[in-house]
């Protein structure tokens, strides 16, 4: 049964959050230089409170994307650098004996995931182990020690990142893992005029400073009007056969997933690309989600969701590549023009 | 549709008939693909095994027409909903998504929004069907290409009811000419064989030819008794005055024994002194020399005499047969001795006798040219002798009657050409022409002969 359709955002609502979302971005690209879309794609999972992968080699500006972000956001942020000895009471946190009035007893001390913005420093470095100790967090927004539940702060974003070099001596995430990060931005290099804009304007690499440019609260009412972004059927539609078009035995699959993908996504993947897409738009001032936001997004929402077959490494295909040729293959509309009609660009 | 501004309620109009037009042409040409195949396979069927439909086959070229009733109920079924051309429409002006949601939520607090201004610059999808309709013309001309296969008459019950119908009266006239004795073995064997041929040819196909073809035969019949019984009649004639000369006590004389000779000659190549009694046979020669004219009469004036006798009573008794043939009724095995024209020696008319049955008495017009069955020279032109009195001679001529037709004698002329002769002298003025010199002289010619004899 479908709900009753909410009320849209008024224009000046949807005009108020544009707004902010525009002086964050601007504040961030202040930032980092020369990285428009991978800005955009982080501010979108954020406002879909969703978690973020950073993909990129040292250097290229993650950690200090984080920082701003929790400077802009006045947001309580911590550092977790991975290594190979990290052990999960390290992320969580741990009960310690202390002596207190005479009497030892077992005291709590929290960990760095208790935070709102949480920079996880090549994930991949730490066992199995202590990952699934920051995964769970993530999905449950939650601890458990010693049989006592205690909720993590909210807004909690845990933004991890990964060294796509340097793999030995590293525990790769797991897909099940990567399947909790809403989206996978891959950070590539700077172009030469960016490098020239840094060396001009930034003395050892420093960032300019920043002002806080929201509030908890202001954060929140941002919150409550991406929820309130309208998704059109159609719209849905389509990021559904979108996601089915991923597993190789849908009827619609097109080649290079039959041929290359050996588990689609799961409907996380739908769910993550109907939320980043309502922030986008709201970003873009619009009050509803069109097919334009899902095209734009559904990259960086489903590419880290495909579980790639051994094939796929032979020929040189990664979950990007797919789902490129899975965004030219299925049609916005389910049912396109007749074949006897042909589209003419306005 | 109601919720959405005015401005974009007719784009959305008339891209939903552009779609709908799109759905149609779509899904007829299929259709009208398969119906013309199925038109042409039937009739092509139609063609090969069932000769009465050919009338009806015409009407298969109303088969597209009719393809479009079922293609009007798939296309009901299939046609597009508002949602889905709204969503085209949404998808084909950028996909901001506005429309959808403006027809979902009933908002109109968007409904000036920008990115309606894209759907008012919306352009209709071009029509692209000529690829869908290039195979309708060659169906067409696969069902074209059926129609002109030529009707094949297939042999069924009903045609071989109609080939034996063909022959039937042929047959019966065979078997009473054969109960009358008038045919030969190798005629009758022939005249089987010749009907067996009409019989099958009618098997294959029923048609004017096969009627024709039965007339023929049946006017050859006639012409082959017409031989005999002139040649009967020949003989009888001969006879009589051979034995008129005897009975004289005039010995015949050498040309009518000649006569007599060839009468008899005649009689046995038409075969009717086949079953003459063995003293007639025997008397005569051996049936060889008969028939190859080499018999000898009896010069012993008795033998001959009574040669004369059996003979003409041989004679007599074959005349009585063809007169009992005359006496058939006219339905008992539809043996009509009526067509026989020369049977009644009356004036036939010469034309058309009755429906199916020919009657181009001088037989068909692309009948095989045939020498050599001539009429017999005998009666016809035989030369007679003039009363006295009514030879004039060709110098006093005087018309009889002043007829418009009859020519006039007129002063001789040199001509020195038919054409000149002829010259000037055209439509009725042409029976008024002079007498031509040299054809007085062959007149005269003519007559100082007549008078020799």
């Amino acid at each position: 049964m479908t709900p009753e359709p909410k009320p849209l955002l008024t224009p000046e609502a949807v005009a108020a959050a544009q707004t902010n979302i525009a002086k964050l971005i601007a504040e961030l690209r202040r930032v980092i230089l020369g990285k428009e879309d991978m800005i955009d794609d982080v501010v979108a999972a954020l406002l879909a409170r969703g978690h973020v992968l950073l993909e990129g080699l040292p250097g290229l500006g993650k950690t200090e994307l984080v920082k701003a972000l929790s400077r802009l956001l006045s947001l309580d942020f911590r550092r977790i650098q991975f290594t190979p000895d990290l052990l999960p009471t390290d992320i969580t946190g741990s009960h310690i004996l202390q002596e207190r009035d005479g009497r030892k007893e077992f005291t709590f001390h929290q960990g760095p995931v208790f935070t709102n913005l949480l920079l996880a420093d090549e994930i991949n470095r730490a066992s199995p182990k202590t990952q699934a100790a920051l995964l769970e967090a993530m999905q449950e927004r939650r601890v458990t020690t010693f049989g006592e539940t205690r909720v993590l702060p909210d807004p909690f974003f845990v933004l991890a990142t990964q060294n796509p070099i340097e793999l030995e001596g590293t525990y790769p995430l797991p897909e099940a893992q990567l399947d909790r990060f809403m989206v996978k931005v891959e950070i590539v290099g700077v172009d030469q005029s960016v490098l020239e804009q840094i060396l001009m304007t930034r003395v050892h690499g420093e960032p300019p400073p920043l002002d806080a440019v929201l509030s908890l609260d202001g954060l929140q009412r941002l919150f409550t009007a991406v929820d309130a972004v309208h998704l059109p059927r159609a719209v849905a539609n389509y990021i559904s056969r979108l996601v089915a078009a991923t597993h190789p035995k849908a009827p619609g699959a097109p080649e290079p997933v039959r041929s290359f993908i050996r588990y689609g996504s799961s409907p996380r993947g739908a769910i993550a690309i109907g939320a980043i897409a309502r922030g986008l738009a709201l970003l873009r001032g619009k009050p509803n989600v069109g097919f334009e936001e899902v095209r734009r997004v559904a990259l960086p929402a489903l590419a880290h969701r495909l579980v790639l077959d051994y094939a796929a490494k032979l020929e040189g295909w990664d979950g990007r590549r797919v789902i490129e040729a899975i965004l030219q293959a299925v049609p916005d509309v389910e049912r396109g023009l007749p074949q006897t009609l042909e589209a003419v660009k306005s | 549709m109601t919720d959405l501004p005015a401005s974009v309620r007719p784009i959305l109009r008339r891209l939903a008939r552009r779609v709908a037009v799109g759905l149609f042409l779509e899904i007829w040409p299929r259709w009208a693909v398969g119906s013309f195949l199925i038109a042409g396979t039937a009739a092509l069927v139609c063609r090969i095994f069932f000769s009465n439909a050919a009338p009806f086959l015409p009407f298969l070229w109303l088969a597209p027409l009719i393809s479009i009733v079922p293609v009007i109920i798939v296309c009901a079924r299939r046609a597009y909903h508002p949602i889905e051309v709204a969503a085209l429409a949404d998808s084909l002006s950028g996909g901001q998504g506005m429309l959808l949601t403006l027809l979902e939520t009933s908002d109109p607090t968007w409904a000036r929004a920008a990115a309606l201004e894209n759907l008012k610059r919306l352009r209709m999808p071009r029509l692209r069907a000529w690829s869908r309709l290039g195979p309708i013309l060659a169906s067409a001309i696969f069902l074209v290409t059926a129609l002109l296969v030529p009707q094949r008459m297939i042999t069924g019950p009903r045609t071989t009811v109609l080939a034996n119908d063909v022959v039937a009266d042929l047959k019966t006239t065979v078997e009473e000419l054969k109960k009358q004795d008038l045919l030969t073995p190798e005629e009758q064997k022939s005249l089987e064989q010749e009907i067996e041929r009409i019989r099958k040819d009618a098997l294959e196909r029923v048609d004017a030819s096969s009627w024709e073809a039965a007339d023929a035969m049946r006017e050859k019949i006639a012409a082959s008794l017409n031989q005999k019984e002139d040649a009967l009649n020949w003989a009888q004639e001969s006879l009589a005055r051979y034995a008129a000369a005897a009975q004289a006590g005039k010995a015949p004389t050498a040309a009518e024994s000649d006569e007599l000779a060839n009468a008899i000659q005649k009689l046995a190549q038409s075969g009717m002194l086949d079953d003459a009694p063995s003293d007639v046979k025997k008397m005569l020669g051996s049936e060889d020399a008969i028939a190859g004219g080499t018999f000898q009469l009896p010069k012993d004036p008795a033998a001959l005499k009574k040669v004369a006798a059996q003979l003409a009573q041989h004679l007599g008794d074959r005349s009585r047969r063809f007169g009992e043939l005359r006496q058939l009724p006219r339905e008992a095995g539809r043996f009509d001795p009526a067509e026989f024209g020369e049977f009644n020696y009356e004036k036939q008319p010469d034309g058309d006798g009755d429906p199916g049955r020919g009657g181009i008495s001088r037989g068909r017009g692309d009948a095989e040219l045939t020498w050599g069955d001539e009429s017999l020279p005998f009666d016809r032109f035989k030369s007679v002798a003039l009363p006295p009195g009514s030879v004039r001679g060709p110098d006093d001529w005087a018309p009889v009657a002043a007829l418009p037709g009859a020519p006039k004698e007129g002063s001789e002329r040199t001509f020195t050409s038919t054409g000149m002769q002829f010259s000037g002298t055209a439509g009725q003025s042409a029976w008024r022409r002079t007498l031509a010199p040299r054809h007085y002289s062959a007149v005269k010619r003519y007559f100082e002969n007549a008078e020799s004899r």
